[in-house]
């Protein structure tokens, strides 16, 4: 039992080396363009996951992600630049996510007492208010045209196109380049602490809260401060998002942030199955790498119109958001776990097909379906 | 971790409470004290009170008037998780387990007993996965004494309905409780599975030392596990006693049998 146990433990490890390897692959064989598309995947998946913790374990609805995005987004660019204090970068980025955390706690009266779908009702105002503060705090954020983003320093490795000029195995690294492997570095970390708390007692009480407040609550749960806290964690994942987008962007501008942003992180989770880490990751890429692909290969596809071409067909943009409308839809209908649940329940019959080959007496043990669950989440 | 078992629990004193929910009285002036280590059973026809009885004990439901305290704590004007904190469990007559497997649901139990706060489980500190590691050997020691051991890491929504009343059983025992309520734990079994349950709860008495309050339609199994018995109608206390005193009382047989069997007791 404990020989399968260090076996599987082993296996594990390996596959996380094999998978750390193939992330670290791209900068060397794909252009620029690919790797925008993998970086703007990993911030999305930052903030997916910090939605997910709040919405899909604890059952709050929140509407205010881009909120939280921008925060940390404009919060760097001003430390980091000018106007603005000016520090240095590294200290501007950490300072950005406490910024949002913070952010978070001021509304967390609300987000303690209010629960599931009117918590996303009270959160819908932070995005308008956010986009108009964006908008009007002209000395600040830069008005509509936005600011531009200082890049981020490290020891004096800096992560933009030269300084120091950098060539590895051939490959000129530039901005993409570097940025790609500080995004992997934030979506690892990212990993590690959330699905750390997923598995701890602050995961369990906030799943709990989420099935059952009475439950919680007698079990010894104090649902107001475990309520805020998840608020405040959910923001400052946002806020880390909004640091790494807004160095992949160069450019913070207010229009970035609206609703629609918001709604798109929900979609996000939606798809990939709420609650779980995994499930967020490939919601987010999904959902980011999709109009981006439609907008590059617009001329090869039916139907769709090239991007700027004004002869009423549907636009590139729309057809993406056309088909992860659709897709969300399917996946409510057919796979109310999202993808992480598709991959579990496709991963359990492999096993299970497996099992009798390879003579193993014990079972797998059995997972819960969609169908077999005593309670539905709230959102 | 705390050990509260080595000491006898406190007296559970409850002095007349009334509960009123929009103009219906639902418990009115009612009063029993839990005798430390004994089983005091809380009996009475459907709409009783009993539940909200429960709810008040546990801080759910605060009473309009009266006082409920545990040793020299004055428990009404607690939150829930305060209450849990000071030892009281309890389990729901319709059950409410969370998603995930057993073990899941029994590391709740320890929530109060253990400390690891969102930082330090997010990043995995050392102290924190000492603790979760030390609360899941309770939890499993635990999961055998209520026979659950082999369905440790099973989800709770593939087991029976017997076993699921099991687990709200095992994770209120998680919390090492000095109180312990149990809201219908043999509601819906079959008689192999009540006997267990019983055969369980006696231990758990026996062994622990708790004090059980306990809410039951089964009258076979409150007269033979019930040290002294309260029995509420329409929310007033109408009887209390013994399972022998009780069992006798004109007024319990009128409230379970009808007015008509009362004046047929009596001629």
């Amino acid at each position: 039992m404990s020989d399968r146990l260090l076996g599987a433990l082993t296996r594990r490890r390996a596959w996380l080396l094999l998978l750390a390897v193939v992330l670290c692959l791209p900068p060397f064989y794909l252009d620029a363009f690919w790797l925008r598309i993998g970086l703007f995947s990993m911030a999305a998946a930052i903030g997916a996951v910090g939605l997910a913790l709040l919405s899909g374990t604890a059952g709050q609805l929140s509407l205010g992600h881009a909120f939280f995005l921008a925060v940390g987004a404009y919060g760097y660019a001003w430390f980091a630049g000018e106007p603005g204090p000016g520090l240095p970068p590294a200290l501007a980025a950490v300072l950005a996510v406490l910024l949002a955390g913070t952010a978070g706690g001021l509304f967390s009266p609300v987000a303690a007492r209010v629960k599931g779908i009117y918590l996303g009702i009270a959160t819908l105002a932070l995005v308008f208010l956010g986009h108009h503060v964006l908008l009007t705090a002209d000395s600040v954020t830069g008005g509509f045209n936005g600011r531009s983003v200082p890049p981020l320093t490290l020891g004096g490795f800096t992560f933009a196109e030269t300084d120091p000029e950098l060539t590895v195995l051939g490959v000129p690294f530039g901005a993409e380049e570097r940025l790609w492997f500080l995004g992997l570095a934030l979506f690892a970390f990212t990993w590690f602490t959330a699905r750390g708390l997923l598995r701890s007692r602050p995961g369990r009480a906030l799943a709990a809260l989420r099935d059952s407040e009475t439950a919680a609550a007698v079990m010894g749960v104090d649902v107001a401060r475990h309520r805020s806290a998840a608020f405040v964690v959910s923001s400052m994942y946002a806020g880390l998002a909004g640091v790494l987008l807004a160095l992949a962007f160069r450019r913070v501008v207010p229009d970035y942030f609206s609703l629609v942003l918001s709604v798109d992180y929900l979609a996000m989770i939606v798809i990939g199955g709420l609650g779980s880490v995994a499930g967020a990751t490939a919601g987010a890429v999904f959902v980011t790498a999709l109009p981006l692909l439609m907008t590059r290969y617009a001329d090869q596809l039916p139907l769709v119109a090239a991007p700027g071409s004004s002869e009423g067909a549907v636009g590139p943009t729309e057809a993406a958001r056309y088909l992860y409308g659709a897709a969300i839809v399917l996946v409510l209908l057919y796979a109310p776990d999202g993808l992480h649940g598709l991959a579990r329940r496709a991963r359990d019959r492999v096993r299970r097909s497996r099992t009798p080959a390879t003579g193993t007496d014990v079972p797998p043990p059995p997972q819960p379906s969609a169908d077999a669950r005593p309670k539905e989440h709230t959102p | 971790m705390k050990d509260r078992t080595t000491t006898a629990p406190p007296v559970l004193d409850v002095r007349d409470v009334t509960v009123r929910f929009a103009g219906l009285t639902a418990l009115d002036g009612v009063s029993f004290t839990v005798v430390p280590g004994s089983v005091h059973a809380l009996i009475g026809p459907n709409g009783a009170g009993k539940s909200t009885c429960f709810n008040v004990l546990s801080g759910l439901c605060r009473p309009a008037e009266g006082t409920v305290s545990l040793g020299d704590t004055e428990l009404t004007r607690l939150a829930p998780h305060r209450i849990a904190a000071l030892g009281v469990a309890r389990t729901f007559q319709n059950i409410v387990t969370t998603h995930g497997t057993v073990a899941d649901n029994l590391m709740l139990g320890r929530h109060a007993l253990s400390r690891a706060g969102f930082a330090a489980s997010a990043l995995r500190l050392p102290s924190a996965v000492r603790e979760q590691r030390e609360h899941l050997g309770r939890a499993r020691e635990i999961a055998e004494l209520t026979g659950l051991g082999a369905h440790f890491d099973t989800p709770v929504a593939l087991l029976s309905y017997g076993d699921r009343k099991r687990v709200e059983l095992a994770r209120a025992l998680c919390l090492e409780p000095r109180v312990l309520l149990l809201d219908e734990p043999v509601a819906g079994m079959n008689a192999a599975e009540r006997a267990r349950t019983a055969e369980v709860v006696g231990e758990l008495r026996a062994e622990l030392g708790l004090s059980v309050v306990l809410v039951e339609h089964d009258m076979g199994l409150v007269m033979r596990l019930a040290d002294d018995v309260t029995v509420l109608d329409f929310g007033r206390r109408i009887a209390h006693g013994t399972p022998d005193e009780v069992r006798q009382d004109p007024e319990v047989l009128r409230a379970y049998l009808g007015t008509d069997a009362t004046g047929e007791d009596a001629a």
